[in-house]
C-alpha cells in the first residue's frame, strides 16, 4: 500500500508575507515567486501572488504591513532543489515610475514548526556613475528580466548591488513522509524566530 | 550509501574595514565522498549597502553528498573580497567552518584573518590597498602549515545552513 511504503515526501507551508522596512522608501508592494528544483512539484496552491500597494503607518513603527498570506504544499522524492521563495518590491519613484526597490531569497525551512526570516532585499547597481544619473532621470532603473536568478548561485559574480531593506516573513511547516524514506533533518523547533537584522544596528522595528 | 544535503545561504558578512564585499566559496570533502548534484563552489554579488556596515549576499546553497566514509567530513572555505569603485579587488579575509554535523537549522558565524606582511608591506597597504595573499589556499582549511604565518583579525560570515541526513542510523552512525 501507498501509505506504508511512500515514494514522495510532502513538504506543506502556510504563512504570510507580514511586511518591511525600508527606510528612505514608501507605498510599495511585494510579488512573490517560488522556485525549486527539477524533482519538485506543487501540489496545491498558488506558486505566484502579488500583494496590496502599502504606505507606512503614521504611529511610531515606520513599518510597511503586507499581511499577505502564502499557502502551498510541494512533493519531491529528493531535498535536493529545496523549494526558495523569490520576493521583488516595487515602488513608485519621484516621478510617479514603477521602478524596483529590492529582490530577496531565501530557503523555505527544512525543519516543521514556526519560523520568521528577515529578507534582505538589494537591487543591482548601475556599472556607471553616468548611467546612474540617467536611470533616476528616466525612470529606468536596472532590473533582472527574471526575479528568478536571485534564487540561482551561478552567475553572480558579475553583479554589483545595494542592499536597502528588509522583508519579514513567516512560515509555519509541515512534513510527512520524510522520516520513512530515510531523511532526517533534525528536531522540530516550534519557536525559531530570527532576525539578521539584529546585529547590524539596522533591527527591523526602528525606522 | 549515506547522503548529506547541505542547503542555506550565505547571508551575508560584518566588521570588515570596507564596504563593497563579496565572498568566494567552496566546499572540501574527503575522497568518500561523492558529490551528487549542486555546485560546490561559487562567488556571491558585491553588495554595498545603503545603511549599515553588513554587506548581504543571500547566496544560495544547494549540494548534495554521498559517503561511503565518515573522514574528511565536508568544510566551507571562504574568501571575503573588497571591489572598490574600479573594480579593483583586495582580500580582506580568509576562514573556513565545518559543514554542522548534525542534522537541523544551523546560523554560524564564521571568523576570518588576513596574512600580515611586513612592516613595509603594512604602510604601503595602508596608503595604496592590496596585501599579501596566500600562495596555496589550501592553508585556509588545513593546519599543517600555518606555523610561520603572522595573521590579523577580520571580521565575521554569517551563514545559515540545514543539514538533511538520510541512512546514517542505518549504517550505525549516530549524529
Amino acid at each position: 500500500m501507498a501509505a506504508n511504503n511512500p515514494s514522495v515526501f510532502l513538504l506543506s507551508v502556510n504563512g504570510q508575507i507580514e511586511g518591511a522596512n525600508f527606510p528612505s522608501y514608501d507605498d510599495l508592494y511585494c510579488k512573490y515567486c517560488f522556485v525549486y528544483g527539477q524533482d519538485w512539484m506543487p501540489t496545491t496552491g498558488l506558486e505566484e501572488g502579488i500583494t496590496q500597494i502599502t504606505c507606512k503607518g503614521s504611529q511610531s513603527s515606520h513599518k510597511l504591513i503586507w499581511n499577505f498570506p502564502l499557502d502551498i504544499t510541494f512533493k519531491s522524492t529528493n531535498p535536493s532543489g529545496w523549494p526558495q521563495l523569490v520576493l521583488s518590491v516595487y515602488g513608485p519613484d519621484v516621478f510617479g515610475n514603477d521602478v524596483v526597490r529590492g529582490y530577496g531569497a531565501t530557503h523555505i525551512p527544512l525543519t516543521p514548526g514556526k519560523h520568521t526570516r528577515t529578507l534582505p532585499m538589494f537591487v543591482p547597481e548601475p556599472t556607471w556613475r553616468l548611467q546612474k544619473f540617467t536611470s533616476w532621470l528616466w525612470g529606468r532603473r536596472p532590473e533582472y528580466t527574471d526575479p528568478k536568478v536571485v534564487a540561482q548561485g551561478e552567475g553572480r559574480e558579475v553583479t554589483r548591488v545595494c542592499s536597502q531593506g528588509f522583508v519579514t516573513v513567516c512560515f509555519n511547516i509541515i512534513m510527512k513522509d520524510m522520516k520513512k524514506l530515510g531523511y532526517d533533518s533534525g528536531p522540530s523547533n516550534s519557536s525559531n524566530t530570527q532576525s539578521y537584522a539584529t546585529t547590524s544596528g539596522w533591527s527591523t522595528d526602528e525606522t | 550509501m549515506a547522503e548529506l544535503h547541505i542547503i542555506g545561504q550565505l547571508v551575508g558578512a560584518t566588521g570588515f574595514p570596507h564596504n563593497s564585499l563579496f565572498c568566494k566559496w567552496g566546499l572540501n570533502a574527503g575522497g568518500a565522498w561523492r558529490l551528487l548534484s549542486g555546485s560546490k563552489q561559487g562567488q556571491t554579488q558585491v553588495d554595498n549597502p545603503q545603511t549599515g556596515d553588513t554587506a548581504y549576499w543571500s547566496h544560495p546553497i544547494d549540494v548534495h553528498y554521498a559517503t561511503k566514509g565518515l573522514q574528511g567530513w565536508p568544510k566551507l572555505h571562504l574568501q571575503v573580497w573588497h571591489q572598490d569603485s574600479f573594480g579593483r579587488c583586495q582580500l580582506l579575509g580568509y576562514g573556513y567552518c565545518h559543514v554542522p554535523s548534525s542534522p537541523g537549522h544551523h546560523r554560524i558565524s564564521c571568523a576570518t584573518w588576513r596574512p600580515l606582511g611586513s612592516w613595509r608591506e603594512q604602510l604601503s597597504q595602508m596608503f595604496v590597498g592590496g596585501g599579501p595573499q596566500l600562495r596555496s589556499p589550501d592553508i585556509i582549511y588545513s593546519g599543517a602549515d600555518r606555523y610561520r604565518l603572522h595573521t590579523e583579525a577580520m571580521g565575521t560570515v554569517q551563514l545559515e545552513l540545514a543539514v538533511i541526513l538520510r541512512n546514517f542510523d542505518k549504517y550505525g552512525v549516530d549524529s
